[in-house]
């Protein structure tokens, strides 16, 4: 059984102050007055736009041809004044919309890149949270590397909302699971150590059923959970593909088919050109390994035409051989892309 | 001398900037056709042609400084800017630098032996708290491919331990990388440990990762930031070269 079913649960990663859009990209548009913005379309169907402020065009983003949009968003919304945080509003409010029809079962919040400082995060999750809230009729899911903003975002929940997801516990940070607790939330926990990130598909595991034991003692219900075995780059690593597949197999092997296994899928392709086509293939992978959630961006990424590929035909047989690790240093998928081979017919 | 090669020649029409096209010729001016096809077998990452070659260009006479020079690290030269431009991807650099470090087994033994100073010594790690590796790796990976001592600290550093590392190993750069904002400020940390222990100005410290930015590194006090692994090597070079 490799096709998506409905079960399958999409944690949306969009709405993430570290994405981007480019200068020179359609949703860029100059204006007029000669004023820089980047278009959205609003909730009553209108195209609109939301103006790239001067003190983005001091930073090094801009300047290497790139908008964080979300970013500018946020600060922008806190640091305004109601109007300013209105418009704002409704640009998020437009990609709310955008993940959910795109079929986002949970939308993942991000916002460690606004800032370095603290206060400044929390108060960025803190507006985004209750922005999102107000229009979203999926659940949200609450991502951070640090506790405080997850706690932060947590605080700002709408008390009828029962399934929240907190994004993430790991062994090396245990004291998130507090926050699961004290809030009734679901959670992410990923296969992180306490000290270093897994080396292999069998510390993966090891790790995940460490903090499923923990998560045992302290009441929290497996159902609850969504198990994050971690994608890192193929580009840096030919076995980093296979080490999170056999994880999967390995895990659902372990646990059976109770256990919800995800991941952040589209992490495999940093660094290699036509990402798209690498996604969609490790999707279809990850799938027949025994995933049944994905952290992914709907909007970007066609989970049904994914899960329906015939991987042993071109240009999605390149990118098999390469996650599969038949391929080292990606030298056939690079070779094949400069031959003009990667192209979906 | 002009560039020779043909394969060499060929590689010019990646390279669109007219004052980064002087300044690969200059680079290869005086080069003869061994050191230029060097050159452009590491550029493909040829390993075994890199062994072979390398091999022949010191048996022949050729000081290991040159071979370094003018083999290799031009050659990188070019890696550095294709991969700017996305000419080339994560992996071709990986192989550049695989083959680079295959040239580096014959030249260091005699560098060392006649008693020249490595290009610099380098301790670099993950910053408190953050456990990512994989871009920290990469910039050791391709900064020992250039010729660098580099004391890998692994994940989870702490700032007594850049500490007692830069000292011990008598660096003069101290690299910190981070994945995450929410460990950036540790960067800040580490800086202002040093300067409380007295010996910020007896080291250069750069940072990168995937969060940070140049306003950051300012903010911060540091004394660099580099983008990615390439950069990484250059604004080492810069830092070794002020110092």
């Amino acid at each position: 059984m490799t096709s998506i079913n409905e079960n399958f649960v999409v944690i949306g990663e969009n709405i993430h102050t570290s994405r981007i859009v480019l200068r020179d990209g359609k949703r860029h548009k100059t204006l007029e007055n000669g004023a820089e913005a980047i278009l959205y379309i609003d909730n009553d169907g209108n195209t609109r736009n939301i103006p790239v402020p001067d003190w983005f065009k001091k930073t090094q983003p801009y300047e290497q041809g790139q908008i964080k949009h979300f970013m500018i968003a946020v600060l922008e919304a806190i640091n305004g004044n109601k109007n300013k945080q209105r418009e704002c509003a409704s640009f998020i409010q437009g990609e709310v919309l955008r993940q959910i029809s795109a079929g986002a079962d949970f939308l993942d919040l991000n916002v460690d890149e606004v800032s370095y400082k603290l206060d400044i995060q929390k108060e960025s999750m803190r507006w985004l949270v209750n922005t999102v809230q107000e229009t979203s009729t999926v659940p949200l899911s609450i991502d951070s590397s640090n506790s405080e903003i997850i706690a932060a975002g947590l605080s700002e929940i709408d008390s009828s909302q029962d399934n929240t997801l907190i994004n993430s516990v790991a062994l090396e940070r245990l004291e998130t699971f507090d926050l699961v607790e004290k809030y009734g939330t679901k959670t992410i926990i990923t296969a992180a150590g306490e000290s270093q990130m897994p080396k292999n598909d069998i510390e993966r595991v090891e790790n995940v059923l460490r903090l499923l034991e923990e998560a045992e003692r302290r009441g929290v219900k497996e159902e609850d959970m969504f198990v994050d075995l971690l994608v890192f780059p193929i580009s840096v690593d030919s076995s980093f593909g296979t080490d999170y597949l056999n994880a999967v197999k390995m895990l659902r092997e372990e646990k059976g088919d109770a256990i919800k296994i995800t991941g952040g899928l589209s992490n495999v392709s940093f660094g290699l050109p036509k990402r798209k086509i690498i996604n969609e293939t490790f999707i279809k992978l990850s799938l027949e390994a025994g995933v049944d959630s994905g952290i992914v961006d709907p909007v970007q990424t066609n989970l049904i035409k994914a899960s329906s590929l015939d991987l042993d035909i071109e240009p999605h047989r390149f990118a098999r051989n390469m996650l599969l690790g038949e391929d080292e240093f990606c030298m056939d998928y690079i070779k094949a892309y400069n031959q003009g081979q990667l192209v979906v017919k | 001398m002009a560039i020779i090669h043909e394969g060499l020649l060929g590689e010019m029409q990646y390279i669109s900037k007219s004052f980064e096209q002087n300044h690969i010729k200059e680079l290869f001016e005086k080069d003869d056709m061994l050191m230029q096809e060097m050159a452009f077998n590491l550029i493909y990452g040829n390993k075994g042609k890199i062994d072979e070659l390398t091999k022949k260009a010191l048996d022949e006479g050729y000081s290991a400084n040159d071979v370094l020079d003018n083999g290799l690290i031009s050659g990188m030269a070019i890696v550095g800017i294709k991969f700017r431009d996305n000419i080339i991807f994560v992996p071709e650099v990986l192989i550049a630098a695989r083959a680079m470090k295959a040239g580096m087994v014959y030249i260091e033994p005699v560098l060392s032996a006649s008693g020249v100073k490595p290009m610099g010594i380098v301790v670099m790690g993950t910053v408190k708290g953050d456990l990512h590796d994989i871009g920290k790796n990469l910039c050791i990976m391709m900064l020992r491919g250039a010729g660098f001592v580099v004391e890998d600290l692994g994940v989870d550093t702490k700032p007594d331990e850049f500490m007692d590392a830069a000292l011990k190993h008598k660096a003069q750069v101290v690299g910190m990388s981070a994945l995450l904002t929410t460990t950036m400020p540790n960067m800040g940390r580490t800086i202002e440990f040093f300067e409380e222990n007295g010996i910020r100005e007896e080291f250069k410290m750069i940072i990168g990762g995937a969060p940070v930015t140049q306003e950051f590194a300012e903010d911060m006090g540091a004394d660099g930031y580099g983008k990615d692994a390439m950069e990484c090597v250059d604004l080492v070079k810069e830092m070794v070269l002020v110092k």
